[in-house]
């Protein structure tokens, strides 16, 4: 009938064709240091920047021992010089419990919410909380269900269920209301269940190994799994790490089912934050919570405003404060908001209290062999001349323009249906896509004919900009 | 034998005493909990099977003896409470155990271990985050 076949039908196969967009820094896989901490040339996607990178790893050491928490680093250097891989090295190399956020500066700044709140939001992304959960259960294969209906059709069912571990076998006496779980759950012998102690829920792992011959037709999606070891009543523990931001999110629905919707919170009212970190700090005084300060990095820093710089100054200050790592590429630079000129544009009070890293432009064979890694990420082959070629452009032009040549040129080669992208590829694109310099150059040339021609009060801005 | 090879071998003895300390606190969790389901069984029988005015045999090691049913039930209940008493005291053990052997193997002590759980009340109130 239609319950059968609602239970026998296949699960719906979700294959979507996978593409992958290779981002910009998906080589990085660390901060490429040995055990004493210091860098080597080319190692886990990383090159040079020796200096830059031991700083990070000292960092990074103090972060795992959760000695910086409420600190703040500033990664500052050119265009192109390597500050986000840093960053997503550290971020790689905390591994997966220790949560680490990333934004870019003008992400915070948005009609949903104030940036205030976008900051705190993704301050509180940057907590993890560990928590444990532990549960009595019974374990076992089903050697034999036995159910005994009363002769009337009516009344109470009784039955048995015996239960096996490698090392015990043993039976249990069923109730009317395990024995309608156990049917529901389809549980017949052979299958190998938990029944959790507390509330009696049944949970189907699989099917045992030894019972693989049992049927010649079974299901594809049939699991089989191991008869369990061990005693049969078990304690089961689960660590979780959640982030406090969660927490705060789970809190807050209450308030509007659209939460649910969207997944998107809006803003997270204050008192809902401060009873939340009441709580989690009377679970870390029980003991029953690990606080995990994380990582938040804020890209192009400059982009945020004097408001938002006098709230991080402040959050930093709070004891449930993750480490906090920004990068810049400005000089000294009037900060937003203001009419003051600072380094960094960062104001003197914040810069104060950071540790700043530089990071210096690569040198050629640093630049060749960074290009070399990113072919091979984007899995793209090059002669030895387009290399050099290619190497040639990412140092007068910039190490951005020549990755993007690498997979343009591959498109142009495979065009050709060539295996290797030569040097006539790389003049291809070169000469299709304009670098920045030559962008200018041709902006000026033919600047009557563009729209809004001011190019001449553009500069003008331009340089009272940066 | 070289003052190196005693610093290895002294160390390895100590690996496998901690190992088989382990092994040996897990083997005993498992016999104390197949003499709890054998009480447990064995409750169930006395309650469905016996009024508490008859007499049942109980066998002490090798000998079987008549004994008041309800005087029995009584006794294993008393049993039971010591035997969940005793697991529960060997599962805590067996953590400062485990660890001891992760601490002399050089391996990174266990994240979250030494936690006191969450009350259900508590896992409730969070429990949509962890079914993830």
């Amino acid at each position: 009938s239609l319950k059968q076949m609602a239970a026998t039908k296949v699960p719906e196969v979700r294959d979507i064709t996978r593409i992958e967009r290779i981002g910009a820094h998906s080589h990085i896989r660390g901060l490429g240091l040995d055990d004493a901490l210091e860098p080597r040339q080319v190692s886990q996607g990383m090159v040079g920047q020796l200096a830059s990178r031991r700083a990070a790893g000292v960092i990074l050491e103090m972060i795992k021992d959760g000695h910086i928490a409420g600190r703040a680093v500033l990664i500052a250097g050119q265009p192109g010089t390597g500050k986000t891989a840093i960053a997503m090295g550290i971020a790689q190399s905390l591994g997966p419990d220790t949560p680490f956020t990333a934004l870019a500066g003008s992400e915070i700044f948005s009609l949903e919410m104030s940036k205030t709140e976008a900051l705190s939001q993704a301050f509180r992304k940057a907590i993890g909380v560990r928590i444990k959960e532990e549960t009595e259960i019974i374990e076992g294969e089903v050697v034999e269900i036995q159910i005994d209906r009363p002769a009337t059709g009516t009344g109470a069912k009784v039955g048995k269920l015996t239960l096996k571990t490698t090392e015990m076998e043993t039976i249990y006496d069923l109730g009317n209301k395990m024995i309608d779980s156990l049917s529901k759950e389809k549980v017949q012998a052979g299958d190998v269940i938990t029944i959790d102690k507390a509330t009696g829920k049944i949970s189907k792992l699989g099917r045992s190994f030894t019972r693989a011959r049992d049927y010649d037709a079974m299901g594809a999606q049939t699991q089989f799994v191991q008869c369990p070891e061990g005693e049969l009543q078990k304690r089961k523990e689960v660590v979780h790490t959640v982030s406090l931001h969660e927490i705060d999110v789970i809190n807050s629905r209450t308030q509007g089912f659209l939460a649910l919707f969207s997944g998107d919170t809006g803003e997270i009212k204050s008192e809902v934050r401060e009873q939340i970190n009441a709580k989690v700090c009377e679970w870390r005084e029980e003991g029953k919570a690990e606080i995990i300060p994380g990582v938040l990095f804020i890209d192009e820093v400059h982009m945020l405003d004097i408001e938002c710089f006098s709230f991080l100054n402040r959050a930093l200050e709070s004891d449930l404060s993750p480490v906090l790592i920004m990068a810049t590429n400005r000089g000294i630079t009037r900060i937003r908001g203001t009419n003051y000129q600072s380094p960094h544009g960062i104001p003197i009070d914040l810069l104060d209290r950071l540790l700043i890293i530089a990071t210096s432009p690569y040198n050629e064979k640093e630049t060749r062999q960074i290009l070399k890694i990113r072919c091979e990420e984007e899995d793209v082959e090059l002669t030895e001349e387009a290399q050099t070629i290619l190497t040639r452009i990412a140092l007068e032009t910039s190490l951005r323009y020549a990755i993007q040549l690498i997979s343009t040129a591959a498109l142009v080669c495979r065009k050709r249906k060539g295996t290797e992208v030569h040097v006539d590829d790389i003049k291809k694109v070169y000469a299709l896509f304009l670098d920045e310099a030559r962008s200018s150059q041709y902006m000026k040339e033919y600047q009557d004919s563009f729209l809004f021609n001011e190019t001449r009060d553009l500069i003008h801005w331009f340089e009272t900009c940066v | 034998m070289d003052p190196d090879s005693e610093r290895v071998l002294q160390y390895l003895t100590e690996v496998e005493e901690a190992a088989e300390d382990v092994l040996a606190t897990k083997q005993q969790i498992v016999d104390l909990d197949t003499k709890r389901n054998k009480n447990r069984e064995a409750l169930s029988a006395l309650r469905n099977e016996f009024s508490d005015s008859e007499k049942v045999k109980v066998c002490f090691g090798n000998m079987f003896i008549k004994f008041p049913a309800a005087k029995t039930k009584e006794m294993i209940q008393r049993d039971q409470e010591q035997l969940d008493k005793e697991i529960n005291d060997l599962r805590n053990g067996l953590k400062a155990k485990v660890n001891r052997l992760n601490e002399i193997q050089g391996k990174p002590e266990l994240r979250g271990y030494s936690l006191t759980s969450l009350s259900a009340d508590e896992l409730k109130a969070v429990n949509s985050l962890l079914k993830r």
